[in-house]
């Protein structure tokens, strides 16, 4: 035996990590379940790809519906995992503790830093074996064109990224409470919570961001008769008041959601390219982008009618990334889980929580 | 080998959850060679202070010293030489008898080839061997149970806390499971074992602490117990005779169904003493013994005190 300094609660080892994630491993790969789990999936994602590469170009678009089958096949393989996520960590510090296993694992020499981290990275590796039966259908979404090939790659890692964030929110939630039912659903809320509910919350808010503003306004000036002018209006500068939505005071609200993240984070194409075919994820990449840059306070009401260009600048959303802010956040609620975790974990226990334990 | 630090020493421990007062007032010593028991009856605290002295639980008061570390403010010194087999045990399920022994050798840092050795060793201590690679889900209660103590054992811990080490074994095991304790205790380590089963503490335990209501109420050396009044039974061919012989010598005594006959004896050698009278006497004695273990009668005086 190892007789050394003694180690902190977040002293982490290869060896410590390694023998966790081990354990949980093996304690799940022998389950049957796991592997009718990623047969199921396989089928379900399999199913999706085939039907909507089958279907899409049928509803014209022809050749140009490789974008939207990338977006579909793509979402639908984050919203199953936002599902399957949670289950796989729910329940694996308030499971081993009913079980009567968590104890032993605390009284050897694991810090509670490494049962957790242990824990996370088994989990995640299940959620990323999810990813991976995934991966032939991703590559022939992509294969029918229309997106970036390189979108794969941050698309995959968006992917990964998300899972482990759940996976994080779900360990901390099965320490913190007792019932891994009630970790389960906590889980889901808080997934449920920034998928669905923020984005509620942010439609909600436009009428309390909307407000009169001063904006300048290149128009056809005053008094233009059509009637009678036979040339083109010689547009002007205008101040007027407007209603102009701030967006850009409400957009994080967006940020955070699983679905963003993984749209904003490709690559982005041009706006004004008309010929790239329509996808979902580019739409929605647009749209949390504009939403951020906010509304510009100088508007063209000539619309091209002018005899001189329009000196109106373009809102350009290229540099206003949201998935740094989104991941970003995600990363602090995970990062909020495994603190949590590793609180609840350290040896000798003060308080207890309600309804659960020691061994 | 008996040092100030080693060995078990808690004073003045207390722990309440909530409004329960699970441990008010527990002063233990568990001296390093020595087999000590822990006696009390069902919710008298006993878990709550193996958990405590397995550092799982923070002490409300009180100190406890595990070989010299406190597992308060020390957990990761005293953890490492506390060998801990808790009353509930559970076990992960799809692993393998010698997985679960690997597993918590690299739990406790060994390096995976000590680990193996120390696995199959254990297995064989505990007369696992057939089942070794057999899922763990399979073993029945009893074998579980001695995979739990095999795991409690597998960092060679230089304290031993056994909760209830003997339920559901079979008699074989029990033996075994004695057996092994006293070999562990010959080597210098300190055993702490709890249990109901009075008997069996008697055949194996050195001391005794006895706890109720989450009190110590008395600590009582069991090899000291000879010089002690305790009960002994007697059995003769003719019980009259035997009566009446007694009557005649003034002994105060009573009889039980069967025609045994009890006397409280002030020791071993007032034992050989009256064995040797009655002979004299012609009286025909078939047997004397002691009446119960000398723990069993400790415990129930302290219950009758209680009342």
């Amino acid at each position: 035996m190892n007789v050394e300094t003694a180690r902190g609660t977040w002293s982490v080892t290869w060896h410590g990590l390694r023998t966790v994630a081990l354990l949980e491993l093996r304690q799940r790969l022998r389950s049957t379940r796991w592997k009718v789990a990623l047969t199921v999936w396989f089928v379900a994602v399999g199913g999706i790809t085939a039907l909507t590469s089958g279907a899409l170009p049928l509803y014209g678009g022809g050749d140009d519906a490789g974008g939207m089958i990338y977006t579909i096949v793509v979402f639908f393989v984050l919203f199953l995992g936002l599902l399957v996520a949670p289950a796989l960590t729910a329940a694996s510090i308030n499971g081993d503790r009913n079980a009567g296993t968590l104890a032993t694992l605390q009284v050897t020499l694991l810090t509670p830093a490494e049962i957790v981290f242990g824990k996370l990275l088994a989990a995640w590796a299940a959620a990323l074996a999810f990813l991976v039966v995934s991966v032939p259908f991703i590559v022939w979404a992509l294969l029918e064109g229309g997106v970036e090939p390189f979108s794969i790659v941050t698309t995959m890692l968006m992917l990964a990224l998300v899972l482990g964030v759940v996976c994080a929110i779900g360990l901390g939630f099965s320490a913190l409470v007792s019932k891994s039912s009630a970790s389960a659903v906590l889980t889901y809320l808080t997934i449920g919570t920034l998928t669905a509910v923020l984005p509620v919350v942010f439609g909600l808010l436009v009428p309390l961001t909307t407000t009169q503003d001063e904006v300048r306004v290149w128009a056809v000036p005053h008094g233009f008769d059509w009637a009678v002018d036979e040339r083109p209006p010689e547009c002007e500068w205008r101040t007027e008041t407007e209603h102009v939505w701030h967006s850009e005071r409400t957009w994080w609200l967006l940020a955070p959601n699983p679905f963003v993240v993984v749209a904003d984070a490709q690559p982005l194409g041009d706006p004004d390219d008309q010929g790239s075919p329509p996808s979902g994820l580019k739409d929605l990449q647009y749209g949390v982008r504009y939403a951020r840059t906010g509304p510009s306070l100088e508007m063209d009401y000539c619309g091209g009618l002018d005899r001189a260009p329009s000196p109106v600048e373009e809102v350009e959303p290229t540099d206003a990334m949201v998935w740094p802010w989104g991941l970003g956040l995600q990363l602090l609620l995970a990062g909020g889980g495994v603190v949590v975790a590793v609180n609840r974990l350290r040896i000798p226990q003060r308080v207890l929580p309600q309804g659960t334990r020691v061994a | 080998m008996v040092n100030e630090g080693g060995g078990i020493r808690a004073q003045g421990v207390r722990r309440a959850f909530g409004i329960v007062q699970a441990v008010a007032d527990v002063d233990l010593v568990a001296e390093p060679g020595r087999v000590t028991a822990l006696i009390g009856p069902n919710g008298s605290g006993k878990t709550t202070l193996l958990l405590m002295l397995a550092g799982l639980l923070q002490p409300d008061a009180g100190s406890i010293r595990i070989g010299g570390f406190d597992p308060v403010t020390e957990s990761y010194a005293a953890r490492s030489r506390t060998g801990w087999m808790p009353d509930v045990f559970g076990t992960w399920d799809s692993l393998t008898a010698r997985e679960v022994l690997t597993t918590v050798a690299a739990a406790y840092r060994m390096d995976p080839a000590a680990g193996e050795a120390r696995a199959a060793e254990l297995l064989t201590l505990v007369h696992l061997g057939d089942l070794a690679d057999a899922p763990a889900h399979v073993l029945s209660r009893g074998q579980k149970q001695r995979l739990g103590l095999a795991r409690a054992l597998v960092h060679d811990p230089e304290v031993l806390l056994l909760d209830e080490p003997a339920s559901g074994l079979d008699p074989r095991s029990r033996v075994d499971l004695r057996i092994l304790v006293r070999q562990l205790a010959a080597s210098g380590k300190t055993v702490l074992v709890s249990s109901h089963v009075l008997t069996e503490l008697d055949e194996m335990a050195d001391d005794a602490v006895f706890i109720s209501g989450g009190r110590t109420v008395a600590t009582q050396s069991v090899t000291g117990a000879t010089g002690e009044a305790r009960e002994w039974r007697v059995t003769a061919l003719d019980p009259a005779v035997l009566t009446t012989w007694l009557d005649g010598a003034g002994l105060t005594y009573r009889t039980e169904d069967g025609g045994a006959v009890v006397v409280r004896l002030a020791g071993d050698a007032a034992a050989a003493t009256l064995l040797r009278d009655a002979i004299t006497a012609d009286v025909p004695v078939v047997s004397l013994a002691p009446a119960g273990g000398v723990l069993e009668q400790a415990y129930l005086a302290l219950e009758e005190e209680r009342r």
